[in-house]
């Protein structure tokens, strides 16, 4: 679905990312972690378009209009209805205004929003508005989701409970996703593998570890799983190790 | 407190009605000089009269009518040239030390300038009032589409959206956010414009009167017209509010009931 092929990224001189290669395959679920300033999210911005690589590039197997990004922020727009986000997509690629809003309409109640579809962002709670956003992309039918720490900013219940409906979603759709995620368990709760990211800049793929865990998955029981526990120390330490040497080279 | 006292609008009322019959009071015991401040009851007997013998009309027309052109002249220049500035490098350029430097100066300055170059009329009225507020609507614009939230554009562009969708969805509105939230106080600069213009050479409008007040030491007709123009533009001020609420309603409507 998705081949990053040597990539690198930079906002200045020095690249954030270098000779980054990594793959989704499809139907796959896929992660990125890492220290904080090790480029996760410019890997994703540089596979959307939204930022050109210095060097390397990004094969996309089907359109560009077949990839969803899901950023940190909702990124909705304050002056639209809840409705009026969710068709905005739909509204680009020339759905009429009724169909685009029915349409929207049905993605709202398929996240758990009928009723509010009326409602601007700021009369909603932050999940609500993550949902809206959610409905956004999804109502676009994306093959690729990239997705930015979509959740970081939820309390624990309501972030627990929108991951688990997304998981369950892209199981049966049979979606590709790229997450990037700072929380280690979160990873491999819902991916098929992770890759672990160097300290920037220059930062690159350390490692990459497959997660046995069956699907379709539950995120609690997964955590239960035999091969949870191991995996998640071998890659804490392999982490740690990455953000040690790291502050050691800079303390030189 | 009793309930209604405890509306801000009426205490408010009661407050500039203790403060007015206060300044009555003194003034009726010869406590407060009327050559200087006279009582409130001559100050409204005064601006009774003007509209009662019809002498103010004149003067209304002509102050509202420099004032309105320049509010709407100088929107539309303001907002053309900061959409021009901010998309076009070159245009910014050239424009953006012109406009700092008329922000930074007192622009009722130029007055006379405009009365030596368009008259002693209306015409040098309103192009005071269109450079007040030109400048400070270009600068809303600029700085509207400047600051523009980056996270809103790369939604739109990662949804597929181009160059029309980025300008309807998200530049015009955030723009027009910024220049509705100047609206009230381009109505306030209008009104400078056009009464600091006819107050430096003009035949008539309200400005004029106010020269012409002071000139003759009329203080009640002074605090009158003061008074007048004070209340015109508090009720389209009130206007421009009412249009900034209706037009930016997503971000005055309250928030209802909010769930997880």
């Amino acid at each position: 679905m998705l081949r990053v092929v040597d990539l690198a990224v930079g906002y200045g001189q020095e690249p954030v990312i270098e000779g980054v290669s990594l793959e989704v395959a499809s139907g796959k679920f896929v992660s990125l972690v890492g220290p904080s300033g090790s480029g996760k999210t410019s890997i994703l911005r540089a596979v959307s378009g939204l930022l050109k690589p210095v060097s390397g590039h990004v094969e996309l197997n089907g359109a560009s209009d077949s990839l969803g990004f899901l950023f940190q922020d909702d990124a909705l727009l304050p002056w639209r209805t809840a409705r009026e986000n969710v068709a905005l997509g739909l509204r680009i690629r020339k759905y009429s205004k009724d169909a685009a809003q029915t349409e929207a309409d049905a993605w709202l109640a398929r996240l758990g929003l009928d009723g509010f579809g009326a409602r601007f962002p700021h009369e909603l709670s932050g999940g609500q508005r993550k949902r809206v956003a959610i409905a956004q992309i999804l109502a676009l039918k994306p093959k690729l989701l990239l997705m930015d720490e979509p959740f970081a900013s939820l309390d624990a219940i309501v972030r627990t409970r929108i991951t688990q409906e997304l998981l369950n979603w892209v199981e049966r759709e049979h979606l590709s996703v790229l997450l990037v995620t700072h929380d280690l368990e979160e990873a491999l709760t819902v991916s098929d593998t992770v890759y672990l990211l160097s300290q920037g800049p220059r930062a690159r793929v350390l490692a990459s570890y497959d997660v046995a865990i069956p699907r379709p998955r539950d995120i609690f029981a997964s955590r239960k799983h035999t091969s949870f526990a191991p995996l998640l120390e071998r890659l804490w330490h392999d982490m740690s190790d990455t953000m040690g040497s790291a502050e050691f080279e800079a303390r030189r | 407190m009793s309930g209604y006292l405890k509306n801000i609008a009426v205490r408010r009322v009661l407050s500039l009605l203790v403060l007015v019959s206060v300044w009555e009071i003194m003034s009726r015991m010869g406590l407060i000089n009327p050559f200087y401040a006279p009582a409130p009851s001559e100050v409204l007997r005064v601006v009774v009269s003007l509209f009662v013998e019809g002498t103010i009309f004149r003067h209304l027309e002509a102050t509202f009518a420099a004032a309105l052109a320049g509010l709407i002249i100088g929107l539309g220049l303001g907002i053309f040239l900061g959409f021009a500035a901010a998309l076009i490098s070159w245009v910014a350029d050239v424009l953006e030390p012109i406009m700092l430097l008329l922000n930074a100066i007192p622009r009722v300055i130029l007055a006379p300038l405009f009365v030596i170059w368009l008259g002693i009329e209306i015409p040098s009225k309103v192009a005071l009032a269109v450079v007040l507020v030109a400048v400070l609507i270009f600068f809303a614009v600029y700085n509207g589409i400047k600051d523009v939230n980056q996270l809103l554009v790369d939604r739109v562009r990662t949804l597929g959206g181009g160059r029309m969708d980025l300008l309807r969805e998200v530049y015009i509105p955030s723009v027009t956010a910024w220049v509705l939230g100047s609206l009230k106080v381009a109505v306030g600069f209008a009104f400078t414009g056009a009464c600091v213009g006819e107050f430096v050479a003009a035949t008539r409008g309200l400005g004029y009167l106010l020269q012409f007040a002071q000139s003759t030491y009329n203080a009640a007709l002074t605090m009158g017209l003061i008074f007048l123009i004070m209340a015109f533009v508090l009720v389209l001020f009130f206007c421009a509010e009412a249009i900034e609420r209706r037009l930016l309603r997503w971000r005055y409507r309250g928030s209802s009931e909010k769930t997880a």
